[in-house]
């Protein structure tokens, strides 16, 4: 058996998709009133446009994938956390946990802890730089968007 | 020579001293809120109608009108800068403006944007003030069947934005309208692929997936890249000045930009989004090194700058002509018309010349504000640029997050976000292209509304795309725009 | 949500106490012990919104309310996302939110598990009405002709705001029905809005167009491209629509009120119920209110809770019966 090149699995991967997809359109429910065209022509044409295309994806010979050479090979090997893929993974982790905790924890205090968190994990040192930055950018933009432009933000746990 | 006195009595108002403090409080407050990253004119303009209440009509416009252009203006800050656009319409400002920005031109770049926004904000105030009246009828001539064909002459842009392989901006632009019909469909008040969520019940909002896509991803694509410490100081800014064959090369796409803009804006619907693609696209075409665009081409920042300023003003047509709002912002400005006990419409020139003259005169001078109040900034807003990376990048992190919050107000579109910011990244280490991927979300749900509705009023039948002789031409013309690069290649290789 | 709120009565305190004293002076059973969630379901600018932050500047200015009204936007889904947060709020005081026809009408398309009855209803406070718009050079005169029109070529097509199933599109089938056709049988169009959709009536695209009253009025009046036929409403308006019959003067016996109120959490306290109910009645009686009425052409239609939910109760009998004839009705 041959091994797939990264068009071929990424084909395969949306072949998977538009079927699905295709599965979903068809179980559009159908308006009561005649109606020229329904909710569901347009999806089903989608997915199947999107299964052929994978189709001749399939067959395209992969190009050298744009990032590969970019990516750098010999970022710092050390401590599993620092791996650029590590730091990809931690950053979606924190910016899920940011969404999460937004409403309990406060506009102001869960963006500090956000913002500070990331850059000293990211590896800046000037402790003091970060802070005073972070403080008056997140500062900033909430007095502007409550005080000024009167929208709602979460105040959490902290007095304002 | 009507024209020259009404400005002079538009001028009259728009230079009292009162009005020239609102132009500049309008300009500068838009020009913020257009560079934070999904907050847009429109939240900003419902927020200040309580503030506009009491005001004079012609004050309150004026104002309005500043933070709306300020804001189309202010937004391609961030979106060279930071690869977030500011606001929808500055989308397409970032295909070019960021890689100058990476290749140490911000200045440059910004320089560019602010000559284009004010040449395509001053030349379409000109047509405002020239044909407004007769354009409202070009406004109105626009039904179902004619806007179908002008989405689909949009969508055809696609094929010129994906460059390396047609088949992965192909698939691109099906994911994009396939991410556009989510949620309730106009047509019947069916749900399609909200897989039972309330959140998903009014779609997703496109600035959403364009932070997530463009600012998100480049956020994780620079830490996939590693360089955290090593790269040092960019010195990014560079020069601001253009040279002589630099004004020269700009010039073409800047004034094509500025005409095209304003007769997408005049279309009720269109608005600044389309008009920069449509002027994006238009310039990849016919520009000799075409295929440079997209790595930092100064004709791809000039254009659709242009145009999306242009069609800002043109929006105001069917508003101050027709009394009809052809976009969301304009809807919210309608409203505050209203509130001020202006009734927009055909009549409107004739009692309240005032509004109508006072805030065509006010475009003129709040367009020379932007100008020397954008330009002097440019160096200090560029250092942005200078920061130390790692804060940097935390700090387009918290920037997304909280104009998409700021503009929801839900979790679930946070977590959206992310989704696209991962979505995004796969993207771009799979060599797929992000711009056809936004134009089809754009495109795509008013293709289909506006082609089922023509055929609800046709009663099924599908001719009367090709009966009407708007439709006809503008799908005629798409049909030539995607044969005729091939019929070329044809003929050159043959 | 507790904490904040807490927080936000520290900022709201000083306005408050400005107000105690003539507030007090009234002696209430119940008042609001902190500031007041006033939740606009959409986004800024459209009519709830508009509603939720005029009635709450209103309320500040005039220094009737003893606390606070802060606007709260909780867009999505047609309101349905709203409602579902504050069906959790049971009995919670503190917590309004504007209404108007999708709360009975979303529910029964089945977009929202919860509908009116799930809410106490606080007060109704205004309406506006329907009416019925063709291109002024159009043949049409009266509402009659239209429909007579419309019996003979049930494929003239007929524009409306608001999708299939809510208002605009009710409010049409509804008066068709009374003037004799096929609920159905209307070749109802939707456009993203009823500005959108005039602009199709003005270039001929479409017959005729269904939408607000107040929406309308910069569109009418001399000169004007278009034509009002008629207005939902029991007798004629006025303002620029004086000249504007209504349905009923033409033969065609039906009226639709574009109403809109202030509802509350489920089984809110009677005497929060009580409390809420006469600020409103007091508000309405104020200059300040009055005067930002009339300009965005609201018309006063106060009820009181009870006479309000009576009311909510028989619109939803009349939507399910329109909606039923429709064949749009989900439950």
């Amino acid at each position: 058996m041959t091994r797939l090149n990264t068009n071929q699995w990424l084909a395969l991967v949306l072949a998977l998709v538009a079927a699905a997809y295709i599965a979903m359109a068809w179980q559009i429910a159908t308006f009561p009133l005649p109606r020229p065209v329904d909710s569901d022509l347009f999806p089903k044409v989608l997915g199947f446009a999107l299964l052929i295309l994978s189709a001749f994806l399939f067959f395209e010979p992969p190009a050298p994938l744009a990032g590969a050479d970019t990516i750098d090979p010999d970022a710092p090997r050390g401590p599993l956390l620092s791996t650029p893929w590590a730091r990809v993974i931690v950053t979606v982790v924190a910016v899920a946990a940011y969404a999460l905790l937004l409403v309990p924890l406060g506009f102001v205090l869960a963006s500090m802890l956000l913002c500070v968190g990331l850059t000293v994990y990211y590896g800046y040192r000037r402790h003091s730089v970060t802070l005073a930055v972070t403080l008056g950018v997140v500062l900033g933009l909430y007095l502007m968007m409550t005080r000024v432009m009167d929208v709602y933000l979460p105040t959490g746990v902290l007095p304002f | 020579m009507d024209a020259l006195n009404n400005l002079m009595y538009g001028f009259s108002i728009a230079l009292e001293p009162i009005n020239i403090a609102y132009v500049f409080a309008g300009v500068f407050a838009g020009t913020i809120i257009g560079m934070l990253p999904g907050l847009g004119p429109i939240s900003a303009l419902a927020l200040m109608i309580p503030i506009t209440f009491s005001m004079e009509p012609s004050s309150g416009l004026i104002l309005m009108a500043g933070v709306y252009y300020g804001a189309i203006f202010g937004g391609s800050t961030s979106s060279i800068l930071l690869n977030a656009p500011g606001v929808a319409g500055t989308v397409a400002t970032s295909f070019d403006g960021y890689p100058m920005a990476k290749k140490g031109q911000a200045g440059k770049a910004l320089a560019i944007a602010a000559y284009a926004s004010f040449i395509g904000g001053t030349v379409s105030v000109v047509f405002l003030m020239l044909v407004a009246p007769l354009l409202s009828k070009v406004a109105v001539s626009f039904g179902p069947a004619e806007y179908f064909a002008l989405m689909v002459l949009g969508l055809t842009a696609v094929v010129s934005l994906s460059d390396k392989s047609l088949v992965k901006g192909l698939i691109a632009a099906v994911i994009g309208v396939m991410i556009s019909i989510v949620g309730i469909d106009m047509q019947t008040g069916t749900e399609r692929f909200t897989f039972g969520s309330i959140n998903l019940l009014d779609g997703i909002d496109f600035l959403v997936v364009a932070l997530g896509i463009f600012a998100l991803a480049e956020v994780f694509y620079m830490l996939l890249r590693g360089g955290d410490s090593k790269e040092g100081p960019r010195n990014a800014i560079g020069s601001l000045k253009l040279t002589r064959s630099e004004v020269g090369e700009i010039a073409g796409p800047v004034s094509r930009g500025s005409v095209l803009g304003f007769f997408t804006g005049v279309l009720p619907g269109a608005g600044a989004t389309i008009g920069s693609f449509l002027g994006y696209s238009m310039e990849k075409k016919i520009a000799k090194d075409g295929d440079t665009f997209g790595q930092g081409n100064i004709k791809g920042v000039a254009a659709p700058e242009a145009a999306n300023n242009a069609a800002c003003t043109g929006s105001f047509v069917p508003l101050l002509t027709l009394g009809v709002p052809g976009s969301g912002t304009t809807a919210v400005l309608l409203g505050a018309l209203l509130v001020m006990g202006v009734n927009p419409g055909p009549m409107m020139l004739e009692q309240r010349p005032d509004v109508f003259w006072g805030v065509v005169a006010s475009m003129y001078i709040g367009n020379i504000f932007l100008l020397v109040l954008n330009l002097p900034l440019i160096p200090f807003i560029a250092k942005i640029l200078d920061m130390p990376k790692a804060l940097l990048l935390s700090l387009i992190l918290i920037f997304c997050m909280i104009g998409v919050y700021g503009m929801s107000f839900s979790v679930f579109d946070l977590l959206l976000l992310l989704g696209f910011g991962v979505l995004g990244l796969g993207m771009r280490l799979f060599g797929f292209p992000a711009a056809p991927l936004i134009l089809a979300l754009i495109l795509g749900n008013i293709m289909e509304e506006s082609m089922r509705r023509a055929l609800q009023i046709s009663g099924g039948d599908w001719m009367t795309f090709i009966d009407k002789p708007i439709s006809l031409s503008l799908l005629v013309i798409a049909a030539l725009s995607l044969t005729l690069p091939l019929i070329k290649k044809r003929r050159r290789k043959a | 949500m507790k904490t904040s709120l807490k927080r936000l009565t520290l900022l709201a305190l000083p306005a408050a106490l400005l107000v105690g004293a003539t507030a007090s002076a009234q002696a209430q059973e119940w008042a609001p012990t902190k500031s007041i969630e006033f939740v606009a379901p959409a986004n800024p600018g459209g009519g709830w919104d508009t509603l939720v932050r005029t009635v709450s500047r209103v309320l500040q200015e005039e220094g009737l309310a003893e606390r606070n009204f802060a606007a709260i936007n909780v867009p999505g889904g047609g309101g349905a996302v709203a409602w579902a947060q504050i069906a959790r709020d049971n009995g919670n005081p503190h917590k309004l939110f504007a209404t108007s026809p999708p709360i009975i009408l979303v529910p029964l398309s089945g977009a929202s598990r919860y509908d009116h009855t799930d809410f106490t209803p606080i007060a109704r406070l205004i309406t506006d009405y329907s009416i019925i718009l063709v291109s002024a050079d159009s043949e049409y005169e009266t509402l009659n002709d239209l429909f007579d029109a419309l019996k003979e070529n049930p494929n003239l097509s007929v524009g409306g705001g608001s999708a299939p199933g809510s208002m605009d599109h009710i409010s049409m089938a509804g008066a068709a029905a009374a003037a004799g056709l096929e609920a159905a049988s209307v070749n109802y169009v939707p456009f993203s809005g009823g500005g959108d959709a005039m602009t199709n009536l003005m270039g001929g695209h479409i017959e005729a167009v269904i939408t607000g009253a107040g929406e309308s009025v910069g569109q009418l009046g001399e000169g004007s491209q278009l034509r009002a036929l008629g207005v939902s409403a029991p007798e004629r308006l006025g303002g620029g629509l004086e000249d504007v019959p209504t349905y009923q003067e033409q033969g065609i016996d039906y009226t639709f009120d574009i109403w809109r109120g202030v509802m509350g959490t489920p089984d809110m306290p009677a005497e929060a119920v009580a409390y809420y109910e006469d600020l409103f009645a007091e508000m309405l009686e104020t200059d300040g209110w009055q005067r930002a009425r009339d300009q965005l052409g609201w018309i006063d239609a106060y009820q009181d809770s009870e006479a309000f939910g009576d009311f909510l109760d028989a619109q939803q009998e009349q939507f399910s019966s329109v909606l039923g004839d429709l064949g749009l009705l989900r439950q």
